[in-house]
C-alpha cells in the first residue's frame, strides 16, 4: 500500500535520511525503530510532503512524491505527528471538527466523531475544554482520534509514547490494536522498541539514516542486537 | 567541514592571534571599499558630489550604528533616529555662534543662548547627553522583546520629533536650525565611518555580542543558562545610540544647519531598508547594504528630475526613486530573505575563498 | 456633560476606525507573523479606485463603497501573491522590509502615475452629515463607524470561531503545518486570511473617503502606524486585543486631545505613544495578551 523507494532527506549540509526503502503492505502494522536522531521523524515528513525529499513516495499503486501534504491527506494518508500537536487554542470539539476536514462535504461527520468518543470516553467528558489544558495521555488520544477522523487508509503513528508514563503508553497501545482490528494500515514510528514489536506484524530498524535490520517483528525481538542499537549505540 | 570556530579567522595564516587583534582587522577588511569609494570621490567628483556622498556617509554611520543593537539583539528598532537628532541638535545648540544664536533661539533655557564651546567640547557634551538618554532609555527597552520593544522604539522616536518640533525655545521648532560653524569635511566623515565599523565588529565578536546573537533567537532558554539577557542588549542599545548621535554630530558639522524634518521616518525607514537588505546579522551587510542603496538611488534621482540621456530629454518622474527602491527591497527580499550578506562578514568569506582556492 | 458626551462620541468613533485597522493588522499578523505595514496602501488603492470610478462617471454611493470593498479584497489578494507569499517562512524582520517595500512601491506609483497632491473625491459625502439627537450633534459618519465596527467584530469572531474555514484559519495561526496535515490547502487559508484584512481595508477607506473627501498617496499609511500601536497595546495577534487596543488608543487620542492645554497641541502624538510606552513597560504582551513561558504547554 505504501512504498518507499531511496528516500533521501537533507537539512542543509546534513543528511538526515540516507537512501531508506520500505514497504507497507494494506492492512499490515509496520514499526519503524531507531535511537534519537535516527531519522524517523524526517522519514514520516518525507512520506506525508512535509520536507522536500528525493527518492519516490507511492500510494495505492500511485505515485504522490510530487504531491502537496494536503493532497496525500485527501489520498486518505495521515500522520499523528510527534509530539501531539494538538490545537491548543482550539477545544477539543474543534481539533475533531478540523481532523474531518477533507470529510467536510460529506454528511455522517458525526458518526465517525461519535465512534471515535466512543473509544476514547475522556474525550466525550472534555469536548468544550481547550486542547492546550488536556494532559499528555489525554492530547495524545485526541490526536489519534483527530487524525482518524479524515477516515484515512494509511495511519502513520510518530512516536506515541513520547514523554508519558508507563500505565498510559500501555493504554494507548491497546488503543492501536484495536485501530488494527479494524484493518488500517498503520506505521508505528517508536523508540520504545520492545513495546511496538509486540503490535507490529513486521519491523524496520533505523540508525543515522539508514535501515541497520528488517524482517518480522516476532524474529527481531529474539535478536540480540537490538539490545544494543536501543540504548543508542549505532 | 571547517571547524567551528574557524569563521572568526579573518585571515587564513592568522589562527593565533588575540582575539581582539582579529575583530579590529576584520574590521578594518570591511571598511576597505568604504575608504576606496571615499577617496576616489575626493579626488574626482564635483564638490555638490562631495557633499550627497558626506550624507551617504552618515547614513553608513547611522546604519553601523543600527546593526549594532538590531543586528545582535534581533529586535526591530525604529527610533535610532532619535539619537541621530539629539547629537545634530545639541552641537548645533552648543557649538552656534552667538550672533547666529540670537536670530535662531533667543529664549533659549539655562542660558544656553549666551553659551558657546569650541566644537569638539561641544561634540563630547552632545555625545554625553546622547548616552545619558540611551542609558535612561535603555533601561525599559532592554527589558522587553520582540514587537513590544519595537513599539517603544517606534514611540522614542516620535516623541523626540514631538519635543523638536515643539519645543521652539530650544530646538527652533519645525524650522530649520542655521549657524553651526562647518568643521568638517569627507575626510574626516570615511574615519568615523572606519570608526563605527571597528566598533561595531568588535562589539559583534565580544564574548557580549556572541552571547547576545545567541540567546536572541530564545530569551528564555538563555535565561535558563544564565545569560542575563537584559544587560546585554542595554549595552548593546547604549553603544548602537552612541554610534548614531556620533552620525548625527557629523551630520550638523559639514551642513551647517540641522532641521528635525531629516531624522524623521525617511531617515528611518531608508536606514533600516539598508540594513535588512544588506543582511543585519553582520557589519559587513550594514555596509553592504548602504553602498548599494546609497549609489542606487542617486542614479536613479538624477533620471527623476529628467535627465538628459542621449541627447533626449526625459521628462520629470517624481516618485521614481522611491518606486525603484520599494522595489529593490520586495525583490532583494523574495530571493535573499536573510539579506545579502547572510552570516559571515567580508572578510570572512574572503578567508574560505583564500583556503579553498589553497587547497585546490 | 453635554461636552463630555459629545467626547465620548468621538473617542468612540476614532476608537471604531482605529479597530477595524488594527482588526485588518492582527489577522495577518496571527495567520503569517507578517506585520503588514503596507495595510495602509490597500486602503490607499481601494481609495484611488473610487477616484478613478468617479472620474470616469460613477455617482452613487453604494457603487463607490462596493469599489472600495472589492478593490481592497482585490489588492490584498495581490500582495500576498506577489510579495509576501515568497517570504511567508523568513523571519519577522524581513516580511516587515517587504511590506514597506510595497508600501513605497505604491505610493510612489500613485505619486507617479496620477499625482503627488490631494484629488477631490466627493462621491461618498452623502455618508458624513450632521444631525441632533436632543441636544447632541452627532455625524452620522461617526455613528456609522461604530456599528460597523460592531458588526465587523461580530462576524470575524462568528466566522472565526464557527465555521470550518475560520477554524482552520485559527488553528494556522499557531501551527501552520500540522494545519496541513488535515488536508487544509495552507495557501488557501493564508490568502482567506488577506481577502478578510483587505475586506476591512476597504471599509475603512470607505469612511477616511467620506470623512476627508479626497485621496493622496499617503492615504492609508499614516493611520496604519497608529494601528498597529493600537495592535501591540492590545496584544499583538489577539484579534479581541486588536479591538480593545483601538478604542483604547480612540479613547486616548481624545482625552489628551482634551485635556492637554491649547499651547502643547502638537505634543499630542507624543503624548499619546509615551503612554502606550508606559503600558508596554507594564504589561510587555499587552493588554490582552498572555506570557509565554519556558515549557508552555501551548507553543
Ligand atoms: N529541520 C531540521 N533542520 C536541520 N536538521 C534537522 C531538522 N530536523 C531534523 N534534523 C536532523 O536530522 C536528524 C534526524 O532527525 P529526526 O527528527 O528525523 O530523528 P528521529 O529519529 O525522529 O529522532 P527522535 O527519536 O529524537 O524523534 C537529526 O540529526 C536532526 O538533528
Ligand atoms: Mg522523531
Amino acid at each position: 500500500m505504501l512504498v518507499v523507494e531511496n528516500l533521501v532527506v537533507r537539512y542543509g549540509p546534513i543528511t538526515a535520511v540516507r537512501g531508506v526503502s520500505i514497504e507497507v503492505g494494506a492492512g499490515e502494522t509496520v514499526a519503524l525503530l531507531g535511537p534519537n536522531g535516527a531519522g524517523k521523524t524526517s522519514i514520516v515528513s518525507a512520506v506525508i510532503g512535509l520536507v522536500p525529499s528525493t527518492g519516490r513516495v507511492s500510494f495505492d499503486g500511485r505515485d504522490v512524491s510530487n504531491l502537496s501534504p494536503e493532497e496525500r491527506v485527501r489520498a486518505a494518508m495521515t500522520v499523528v505527528p510527534e509530539g501531539r500537536r494538538v490545537f491548543a487554542n482550539l477545544t477539543v470539539a474543534e481539533n475533531l471538527r478540523l481532523g474531518g476536514f477533507v470529510r467536510r462535504r460529506e454528511r455522517d461527520q458525526d458518526g465517525e466523531r461519535d465512534r471515535y468518543l466512543a473509544m476514547f470516553p475522556v474525550l466525550r467528558e472534555r469536548l468544550d475544554q481547550l486542547a492546550g489544558t488536556l494532559s499528555g495521555g489525554e492530547q495524545q488520544m485526541l490526536a489519534i482520534a483527530r487524525a482518524m477522523m479524515s477516515k484515512p487508509r494509511l495511519l502513520i503513528l510518530d512516536e506515541p509514547s513520547l514523554g508519558l508514563a508507563p500505565r498510559i503508553v500501555a493504554r494507548i497501545f491497546e488503543h492501536i490494536v484495536e485501530l488494527k482490528k479494524s484493518g488500517i494500515t498503520i506505521v508505528l514510528v517508536e523508540q520504545n522498541m520492545m513495546q511496538a514489536l509486540a503490535v507490529a506484524d513486521r519491523a524496520y530498524v533505523l540508525s543515522t539514516g539508514t535501515i541497520r535490520h528488517a524482517g518480522p517483528a516476532a524474529e527481531l525481538r529474539a535478536d540480540p542486537r537490538l539490545a544494543d542499537l536501543a540504548i543508542g549505540g549505532h | 567541514m571547517a571547524p567551528a570556530q574557524s569563521p572568526a579567522a579573518p585571515m587564513p595564516a592568522d589562527r593565533s592571534m588575540p582575539p581582539l587583534l582579529r575583530s579590529i582587522l576584520g574590521g578594518l577588511v570591511v571598511a576597505v571599499p568604504v575608504v576606496v569609494i571615499g577617496v576616489l570621490i575626493l579626488w574626482l567628483a564635483p564638490p555638490y558630489q562631495v557633499r550627497i556622498a558626506f550624507a551617504g556617509y552618515v547614513n553608513l554611520v547611522i546604519v553601523v550604528g543600527l546593526q549594532i543593537f538590531m543586528g545582535n539583539a534581533n529586535i526591530g528598532n525604529f527610533g535610532h533616529s532619535a539619537f541621530v537628532g539629539v547629537g545634530a541638535y545639541f552641537v548645533a545648540i552648543l557649538a552656534t555662534p552667538l550672533a547666529a544664536k540670537k536670530l535662531s533661539i533667543p529664549n533659549a533655557p539655562f542660558g544656553l543662548s549666551q553659551v558657546v564651546l569650541d566644537p569638539i567640547v561641544a561634540a563630547v557634551v552632545a555625545l554625553g547627553i546622547v548616552g545619558v538618554l540611551a542609558l535612561l532609555t535603555g533601561f525599559i527597552i532592554s527589558r522587553l522583546s520582540g514587537i513590544a520593544a519595537s513599539i517603544v522604539t517606534l514611540s522614542l522616536l516620535i516623541i523626540s520629533h514631538g519635543v523638536f518640533i515643539n519645543y521652539t525655545d530650544l530646538f527652533k521648532g519645525a524650522q530649520a536650525f542655521f549657524g553651526i560653524p562647518v568643521v568638517i569635511g569627507l575626510p574626516t566623515a570615511i574615519a568615523v565611518a572606519v570608526a563605527a565599523i571597528v566598533v561595531a565588529r568588535v562589539f559583534r565578536d565580544s564574548q557580549d555580542g556572541v552571547q547576545l546573537r545567541a540567546s536572541a533567537d530564545d530569551v528564555l532558554a538563555a535565561r535558563a543558562f544564565g545569560v542575563d539577557v537584559v544587560k546585554l542588549r542595554f549595552k548593546a542599545w547604549v553603544l548602537s545610540a552612541l554610534v548614531c548621535g556620533a552620525a548625527g554630530i557629523m551630520y550638523a558639522y559639514f551642513m551647517g544647519a540641522v532641521i528635525a524634518r531629516a531624522f524623521f521616518f525617511q531617515q528611518v525607514f531608508l536606514t533600516l531598508a539598508m540594513l535588512i537588505l544588506g543582511g543585519m546579522r553582520t557589519v559587513s551587510g550594514a555596509v553592504v547594504g548602504c553602498a548599494i542603496l546609497s549609489i542606487g538611488l542617486e542614479a536613479i534621482r538624477s533620471l527623476e528630475s529628467g535627465a538628459t540621456i542621449m541627447g533626449v530629454k526625459l521628462p520629470e518622474m517624481l516618485g521614481l526613486s522611491g518606486l525603484s527602491l520599494g522595489a529593490v527591497i520586495v525583490l532583494g527580499m523574495a530571493f535573499r530573505p536573510n539579506g545579502l550578506m547572510g552570516r559571515l562578514e567580508l572578510d570572512e568569506l574572503a578567508a574560505g575563498w583564500l583556503r579553498r582556492l589553497r587547497r585546490s | 456633560m453635554d461636552y463630555a458626551i459629545q467626547q465620548i462620541v468621538n473617542a468612540l468613533a476614532f476608537g471604531s476606525e482605529y479597530a477595524l485597522l488594527a482588526l485588518g493588522l492582527a489577522l495577518v499578523f496571527s495567520i503569517m507573523g507578517l506585520v503588514n505595514f503596507a495595510h495602509g496602501e490597500i486602503i490607499a488603492v481601494a481609495g484611488y479606485s473610487v477616484f478613478f470610478a468617479v472620474a470616469l462617471g460613477l455617482q452613487s454611493v453604494l457603487g463607490a463603497v462596493t469599489i472600495a470593498i472589492v478593490m481592497g479584497i482585490v489588492t490584498a489578494l495581490v500582495f500576498e501573491r506577489v510579495a509576501f507569499r515568497p517570504v511567508r517562512y523568513a523571519p519577522t524582520t524581513t516580511g516587515l522590509l517587504t511590506a514597506f517595500g510595497v508600501s513605497i512601491v505604491v505610493q510612489n506609483m500613485l505619486t507617479l502615475f496620477v499625482s503627488p497632491k490631494a484629488r477631490a473625491v466627493p462621491v461618498l459625502g452623502p455618508l458624513n452629515q450632521t444631525f441632533f439627537i436632543g441636544p447632541y450633534a452627532v455625524s452620522s459618519l461617526q455613528l456609522l463607524e461604530l456599528a460597523v465596527t460592531i458588526v465587523a467584530i461580530v462576524a470575524l469572531v462568528l466566522f472565526l470561531n464557527r465555521s470550518l474555514l475560520g477554524l482552520a484559519i485559527r488553528a494556522a495561526a499557531r501551527d501552520f503545518s500540522t494545519v496541513r496535515l488535515m488536508g487544509v490547502k495552507a495557501n488557501r487559508v493564508i490568502a482567506t486570511g488577506f481577502a478578510l484584512s483587505g475586506f476591512l481595508a476597504g471599509v475603512v477607506s470607505v469612511f477616511i473617503l467620506a470623512r476627508r473627501g479626497s485621496v493622496e498617496p499617503d492615504f492609508g499609511s499614516a493611520p496604519v502606524i497608529k494601528a498597529f500601536v493600537a495592535c501591540v497595546l492590545g496584544g499583538f495577534g489577539s484579534l479581541a486585543g486588536a479591538a480593545v487596543g483601538g478604542m483604547v488608543l480612540g479613547f486616548l487620542d481624545v482625552a489628551i486631545l482634551v485635556a492637554l492645554p491649547q499651547k502643547f497641541g502638537g505634543l499630542r502624538d507624543a503624548l499619546t505613544y509615551f503612554l502606550v510606552g508606559v503600558v508596554l513597560f507594564w504589561r510587555p504582551q499587552g493588554l490582552l495578551g498572555r506570557t509565554v513561558e519556558l515549557g508552555d504547554k501551548e507553543v
